[in-house]
């Protein structure tokens, strides 16, 4: 009778038991959904304001950690049967209960005594305790409308939200991007790594400077707030990823057959051309053989010259230069020049390919080929000719042939933009006095970075060039004094 | 369940009825003073000392008498004065004289009572006053090299007139922590005075009748002192003690230990009195004021900004709450 008796109190303290637990949670997950949703219509709220493109996300996000918060604290907080005991004694019992509960295996006089009056008071009084287990219909009320709020702030169209999801679109775009260019980076790394030893300075300098464009890349990228800043960025890659499978192709076909350079190296470079070609937009040639073996340049030039004598005499040249370049894809490259006195001329160039190459025509010539890899090439010829002619009188003529060249259509033209500008922010010194002037390295706008080329060097480049138009006659006659003085000026 | 167990469940219940009709009989020669007649209840049900504080002709000897009639228990009562000696209180050794010889015997003072009116205790001398240290806490009292024991149920009530100060000597704090209640007596209100009136000026006086002689007491606080309590009704308890601790402004010095012992005793006593075997937060709430109140020594903060012990005890009560 006495066990039974026990069994019963203890189940009547299980029951309510399980309904504190369930109002408990029931509680906690009504504020917990109060404060989730709460921040929900701030995050809407803000969306309208900011553009916060994950706003409906974070919403669900807060609304279901709420949820969670209350279950998991639910869980960890559960009443106890002896909290649940005094739960029960608030309802009048004075205590009845929690001290029957504790004591429920001790057989003391007076402990058996409290233990019964404990149950016959809660048999008799059962009905006393009311444990509400749905929260107040007001505060249930309340978190309906707050809940129902959200998706319709959710739903309400706004600029700000457009602009959000545009915002976030390119942030996606960008790290999809800066992803791709670093894995090219590490291509780049690993080539340098393996073909290191085995490249001569000039080209390590080169793939470094390929590397550090890239890095520059990846800033504009991380740093791209606007439709504009990002299509330049991506213009640009593309022109970098264009001109780097250009100047790879060059070292891959320059690699080829030399002996210092290990085939896998050789293979290295070759491939890392080709994937820099695919990245670039560009398409490959047919047959994917974009190195080249040499450019064929000829150059022709006819003379003809009326000498004069002792008459009358008039001498016309004409030279022609043909440029080709062949590749060794199915590209080709030719060019066509005529020349007419001073020369010139335009050719275009098909095929693929890079070359470099020379070529006689019958008076002198050089010709430059080059080719592409979209099929359209540029092939640069030029050629000298020596005329001679007769006269009907006495005389002697002479002529000079033409120079011939030839200009390939490119996809994209680019000006680099430098740095430091005359006496900018950049620049320290004075502009004019290139010994003691110095400048820094800075992100400049839309363009990328310039290529550090010091003072020296680029009058050097230019004199040299220069000189090899006057060796070249490629400048009228008379000329070439006033240019060798203006380059001896500097 | 052995049968003698049901027997001994069955005393305890019928204990609990006894001590209530007690508690009616003591109603029927004090009129008012419900809360007073109760808190000597719980002293007596715990075997505590009581300090009653009150202005004199408030009833505070009758009730003492009046308890006496009801337990039928020996009842004395000592009036407390400056020129009052250790010796008036507990007794002597005097010089007899019989046919072996001379010698000396001692002669038990007043104290030898089960019930003790200690009337005035403030206006006797510390050293008198401490004369009944020994007998309320060990309920033995040493005249030279003897101790006697003195019969149980041992029960001493002292008043003390709060407006009076000339002339008396404030117990010290050792001797305060010695009761169990400082119950103060309220002057009745009109209906109670009435009351009081009508049953002093008959002609005839209220019949007490024995409820329970000393031994019952005795076995009645046993059952008392075996009242279960639950460890959440415990930890609120001494959260109420450690709190005239607890860097309390208002408060110069705690509660000791021995009031702890005190508001567990007289909770268990409360309970059954009420007919309960197990002490619920209220008793708890109800027994702290008597037992605290003179055990706390407010600080210079209280005194200045006139916050009393009633006062503090309150916030604590508030501030303080059972873990549910």
């Amino acid at each position: 009778m006495e066990k039974e008796e026990k069994r019963e109190f203890i189940e009547t303290i299980h029951f309510f038991r399980r309904r504190i637990n369930l109002a408990g949670f029931l509680s906690k997950l009504v504020s917990a959904l109060f404060v989730g949703a709460g921040v929900g219509i701030l995050f809407q709220a803000a969306a309208f304001a900011l553009p916060f493109y994950h706003a409906g996300l974070y919403t669900a996000l807060a609304i279901l950690l709420a949820a969670a918060t209350a279950l998991a604290a639910a869980a960890l907080r559960r009443c106890s049967v002896k909290e649940a005991a005094l739960v029960m004694d608030g309802f009048g019992f004075k205590e009845r209960i929690v001290t029957a509960y504790e004591h429920l295996d001790e057989e003391g006089d007076l402990v058996v005594l409290q233990r019964r009056d404990a149950m016959q008071q809660l048999q008799a009084h059962r009905g006393r305790i009311r444990i509400r287990v749905l929260p107040a219909a007001g505060k249930l009320a309340v978190l309906g409308v707050m809940l129902l709020t959200l998706p319709v702030l959710a739903l309400i169209p706004s600029e700000v939200k457009d602009r959000a999801e545009e915002l976030w679109l390119l942030k996606k775009e960008a790290k999809e991007k800066v992803e791709e260019i670093k894995e090219v980076l590490e291509g780049l790394e690993d080539l340098e790594e393996q073909a290191g030893q085995e490249l001569t300075e000039e080209q390590l300098a080169a793939m470094r400077e390929m590397m550090e464009s890239l890095r520059s890349s990846i800033s504009e990228y991380q740093q791209a707030a606007s439709l504009e800043a990002m299509a330049a960025a991506g213009a640009k890659l593309d022109f970098k990823y264009g001109d780097m499978a250009e100047q790879m192709s060059r070292l891959a076909a320059g690699l080829q057959g030399n002996p210092a350079v290990s085939l896998p190296s050789a293979q290295a470079v070759g491939e890392m051309a080709r994937r820099l070609q695919s990245m670039s937009g560009i398409p490959e040639p047919g047959n994917g053989g974009l190195v080249a073996d040499g450019g064929n340049g000829s150059g022709s030039g006819d003379g003809t010259g009326d000498g004069s004598g002792g008459g009358d005499g008039s001498g016309d040249g004409t030279g022609g230069g043909n440029g080709g370049g062949s590749g060794d894809g199915n590209g080709d490259g030719s060019g066509d020049g005529t020349g007419d006195g001073s020369g010139g001329g335009s050719g275009d160039g098909n095929g693929g390919g890079n070359g470099n190459g020379s070529g006689d025509g019958t008076g002198d010539g050089s010709g430059n080929g080059s080719g592409g890899g979209n099929g359209d090439g540029s092939g640069n010829g030029s050629g000298t000719g020596d005329g001679s002619g007769d006269g009907s009188g006495n005389g002697s003529g002479g002529g000079t042939g033409g120079r011939g060249e030839g200009s390939g259509s490119a996809p994209y033209d680019y000006v680099s933009v430098p740095n430091a500008v005359a006496d900018s922010g950049n620049l320290t010194g004075s502009a004019v006095d290139h010994e003691n002037s110095d400048y820094f390295r800075a992100q400049n706008g839309l363009s990328w970075e310039g290529e550090h080329v010091s003072h020296d060097a680029v009058i050097g480049s230019y004199e040299k060039k220069a000189y090899e138009g006057i060796s070249s006659g490629r400048y009228p006659e008379g000329m070439e004094e006033v240019i060798k003085g203006y380059f001896s000026g500097f | 369940m052995s049968e003698l167990d049901k027997s001994r469940l069955r005393d305890a219940a019928y204990m609990a009825e006894r001590i209530a009709a007690c508690e009616k009989e003591i109603q029927k020669g004090i009129i008012g003073q419900r809360e007073i007649i109760r808190q000597v209840m719980l002293a007596l049900l715990t075997g505590g000392n009581v300090l009653l504080e009150g202005m004199p002709g408030l009833g505070k000897t009758r009730l003492v008498s009046t308890i006496s009639k009801v337990f039928e228990l020996p009842f004395k009562r000592i009036q407390f004065t400056p020129d009052l000696m250790p010796g008036d209180v507990t007794g002597t050794n005097v010089i007899v004289k019989n046919e072996t010889g001379s010698g000396f015997s001692f002669q038990r003072g007043p104290i030898f009572a089960s019930l003790i009116l200690a009337d005035e205790i403030n206006r006797a001398t510390p050293k008198t006053q401490s004369a009944l240290l020994e007998a309320m806490q060990e309920h033995t009292v040493t005249v030279g090299n003897d101790s006697h024991l003195l019969e149980e149920p041992f029960f001493v009530l002292a008043t003390q007139n709060p407006i009076e100060n000339e002339g008396t000597y404030p117990l010290p704090e050792a001797q305060l922590d010695r009761f169990m209640f400082k119950i103060l007596v309220r002057f009745p209100d009109k209906e109670e005075l009435k009351g009081i009136v009508t049953l002093t000026e008959k002609a005839q006086e209220a019949v007490i009748e024995k409820c329970m002689d000393g031994q019952g007491l005795l076995a009645a606080r046993s059952l008392v002192n075996e009242i279960p309590i639950a460890d959440a009704v415990m930890d609120y308890l001494l959260d109420i003690v450690m709190e005239t601790h607890a860097g309390n402004p208002y408060i110069r010095e705690g509660a000791s230990p021995r009031a702890a012992q005190a508001m567990i005793r007289a909770s268990r006593a409360k309970a059954f009195l009420e007919g309960r075997f197990n002490v619920a937060f209220q008793d708890v709430e109800e027994v702290a004021y008597p037992v605290l109140r003179h055990r706390i020594i407010p600080s210079f903060d209280a005194v200045s900004e006139g916050v009393g012990e009633e006062e503090i005890i309150r916030r604590i009560l508030e501030t303080v709450k059972p873990k549910i």
